[in-house]
């Protein structure tokens, strides 16, 4: 009788605004962070500066011995300005992307963590799930800025100096610009999406340490390694399950009829290692002490 | 903050990890196991359903993998999607045909392809590492022989496909071979009776032949030919899948790019199909042995001139004009190496030839799981199923 008459303390506590309203206000601000952050600038405008080099580079040969030579899609530049963007990102995609996404990924958790600024974010009160998820976001932000910056650099370059033209497919067959327009923009979309997996694989060595350079080295080696492992047919076995064993699948969207199982498999990796990364890191950064 | 413990929130990876696994492994095997049971049918009524069965339209990807043993070449992806690929280790294509004069076929490299289009009595190669297109037209002397024949409906597409290894596999059945019926199994999706060719010979290099005939239509879907002694076969070109559909207009025709170098070739009309069946021979060709141990020799074949890439050269060869429109299509390799000479200028031919033959008494020999393929100092080039001891005896 007594307990029910016992008025309980009051702990409602004072209106705080909406989970949804207060996830956005964290996740701008993480926006505004990584893609404001001179460091990562610098990086943008490096990639930025691939295409523009190789652009006038290709410009100022175009009428020598050396046209046409070089790797897939180079020599297709000087004729359509359009192709100067596949070029690029083809160019882009072994070493410097990855390399971009290490840095952001790797720097995610690990960047607060070494700068003492963790614990403070963590008593905003912010849940980790919900910290760890802006995180991720704003990681996926960056890669899709880093490919955006190539594609963009390499078709305002590659229009102001070759002009497009209808897009000759890889089989031969020529295709009207807007329909090669929307085919090259898919490539692009279709790398973005393949750096997925690794943004996952750097956001879990991310929470593993509190170094950052040692979670951004040690994506960069996942990404490396992987390629590695893809050049020995001993292992071909496991090929399909590799992290960038299906980035060149891009290139199905340059042929008569693009395969869209081929396409879709190797979003489903993709899917599969954001799937498993995606839990370890959860795991990880909700189960570790964080002491600084 | 949370109410699961530390081991729960650990277990969520694994689960995750354990669905994911299920989810790329599952679908395979239950599409091999959705295998429908077929009505009975004895290997004859298969061989002559195949026979019988019209040419199907369909497309669909077919990836050719061979393991002959050969040393490993030193060229892969880099040098692009090229008929030079087909030697060794595993290649894709995509192929369409309307079942008629029609089709085309793609061999895909990881950022390039070499596509061949016929389109009735015209065909192109185009090659997207070179930009180059070759276009072939036939004779203006043959081209109303061409058109009278058309009049006769089976003049087959000649495309790499299943379909055409079957037909030759086919012709050696009768005399030389036994032949079986094996448990049905799924090809490409598709429920699929399995016939068994095996040698009656025991001196050829070749174990057995497996040929997967879809049922419904009686098109082949797989060939596989296994060595003597390989858990694995030595070359299995098949379907890995396939649609019954007459694909677009726009895939079965073609026009050079703009930019692109192109050649014009004019070959002759090969005889009609029957003659090129029956048992003439080029000259300076000799056949001996019978069935699988047959050996074809070839006299005067300028090799040294061909290694150097000397386009001549090929002239020297028995029989090597480029054919379309024959029904005997010497298959794969020569459908993709018909303009051989183009694509081989980047390679050092004679550093390969030196990598994949070894020296013998009076020549050089290249042994495979296969095929062996013996060219003497004296010009003359000996290829059969075949040991290369038995070559070498008969090139005495």
């Amino acid at each position: 009788m007594s307990l029910a008459e016992t008025p309980t303390p009051a702990t409602a506590p004072a209106p705080v605004p909406s989970m949804a309203a207060a996830y956005w206000r964290l996740q701008r601000s993480e926006l505004r962070l990584v893609l404001g952050r001179r460091r990562n600038l610098v990086l943008l405008l490096g990639l930025a500066a691939v295409p523009l080099l190789l652009g006038l580079v290709l410009f100022f040969t175009q009428d020598t011995a050396l046209d046409g030579q070089g790797p897939a899609f180079l020599g297709r530049v000087t004729g359509n300005g359009l192709f100067l963007v596949v070029a690029s990102v083809f160019l882009c995609l072994p070493f410097l992307l990855p390399l971009t996404i290490g840095i952001a990924s790797g720097d995610a958790i690990a960047g607060e963590a070494s700068a003492g600024t963790l614990r403070y974010l963590l008593t905003v009160p912010v849940g980790r799930t919900r910290l760890l998820l802006v995180k991720a976001v704003g990681a996926l932000a960056f890669a899709a800025a880093a490919v955006s910056a190539i594609a963009v650099v390499g078709l305002v370059a590659g229009a102001a100096l070759f002009g497009v033209h209808d897009v000759t497919l890889l089989s031969g067959d020529t295709v009207p610009l807007g329909a090669g327009a929307l085919r090259v923009l898919a490539v692009v979309a279709y790398v973005g999406l393949s750096l997925t997996g690794l943004v996952a694989v750097g956001l879990f060595f991310s929470t593993l340490t509190e170094v950052p350079v040692g979670a951004m080295a040690a994506t960069v080696v996942v990404a490396i390694v992987s390629g590695v492992l893809d050049t020995i047919p001993a292992l071909s076995s496991i090929h399909p399950a590799l992290l960038t064993h299906h980035w060149l699948d891009f290139a199905e969207f340059l042929r008569l009829e693009p395969d869209w199982a081929v396409i879709g498999g190797g979003l489903a990796v993709q899917a599969a290692w954001v799937a498993i990364f995606g839990a370890l890191a959860w795991s990880r950064f909700t189960t570790a002490d964080v002491t600084s | 903050m949370s109410n699961l413990s530390p081991r729960a929130r650990w277990a969520v990876p694994a689960v995750v990890g354990a669905v994911v696994a299920a989810a790329f492994i599952a679908p395979p095997l239950v599409a091999s196991a959705s295998s429908e049971e077929l009505p009975a049918i004895s290997p004859q009524q298969l061989v002559t359903a195949v026979a019988e069965a019209r040419d199907q339209p369909l497309s669909g990807t077919v990836v050719y993998t061979a393991r002959l043993g050969l040393p490993s070449l030193p060229l892969g992806d880099m040098a692009g999607a090229s008929p030079v690929n087909l030697l060794d280790g595993s290649s894709t294509m995509r192929v369409w045909t309307d079942g008629v004069d029609r089709s085309r076929a793609a061999l895909l490299g990881a950022t390039s392809e070499y596509s061949v289009v016929r389109d009735g009595p015209q065909a192109w190669t185009y090659s997207s590492t070179d930009d180059a297109v070759v276009h072939y037209v036939i004779d203006a002397k043959d081209r109303a022989r061409y058109d009278a024949l058309q009049q006769d409906p089976p003049v087959a597409g000649d495309l790499p496909t299943p379909a055409a290894a079957a037909s030759s596999v086919l012709g050696l059945v009768q005399q030389f071979s036994s032949v079986t019926l094996d448990a049905q199994s799924t090809v490409a999706g598709r429920a699929a009776y399995n016939l068994v060719v095996t040698p009656k010979s025991t001196t050829t290099l070749i174990g057995h032949v497996v040929v997967s005939v879809d049922a419904k239509t009686s098109t082949p879907l797989r060939v596989q030919v296994w060595d003597r002694t390989s858990k694995t076969p030595a070359v299995e070109v098949g379907f890995t899948d396939i649609r019954f559909a007459t694909p677009s207009d726009s895939v079965l025709s073609f026009s050079a790019p703009a930019g692109a170098s192109s050649k014009e070739v004019s070959v002759p009309l090969p005889e009609t199909p029957a003659a090129a069946h029956s048992a003439t021979v080029p000259d300076g060709t000799t056949v001996t042995g019978t069935g699988w141990d047959t050996v074809v020799q070839l006299a005067g074949v300028d090799v040294a001139g061909l290694l150097a890439g000397d386009a001549d050269a090929l002239s020297t060869v028995p029989g090597s004009a480029p054919a379309i429109g024959s029904k005997s299509g010497q298959k794969l390799l020569e459908e993709f190496g018909a303009d051989g000479s183009s694509k081989v200028r980047d390679l050092d031919l004679g550093t390969l030839f030196g990598q994949i033959t070894k020296p013998v008494p009076g020549g050089r020999l290249i042994t495979t799981k296969l095929v062996s393929i013996l060219v003497t100092d004296d010009g003359r080039v000996l290829v059969g199923a075949v040991p290369g001891a038995t070559l070498q005896a008969d090139a005495r």
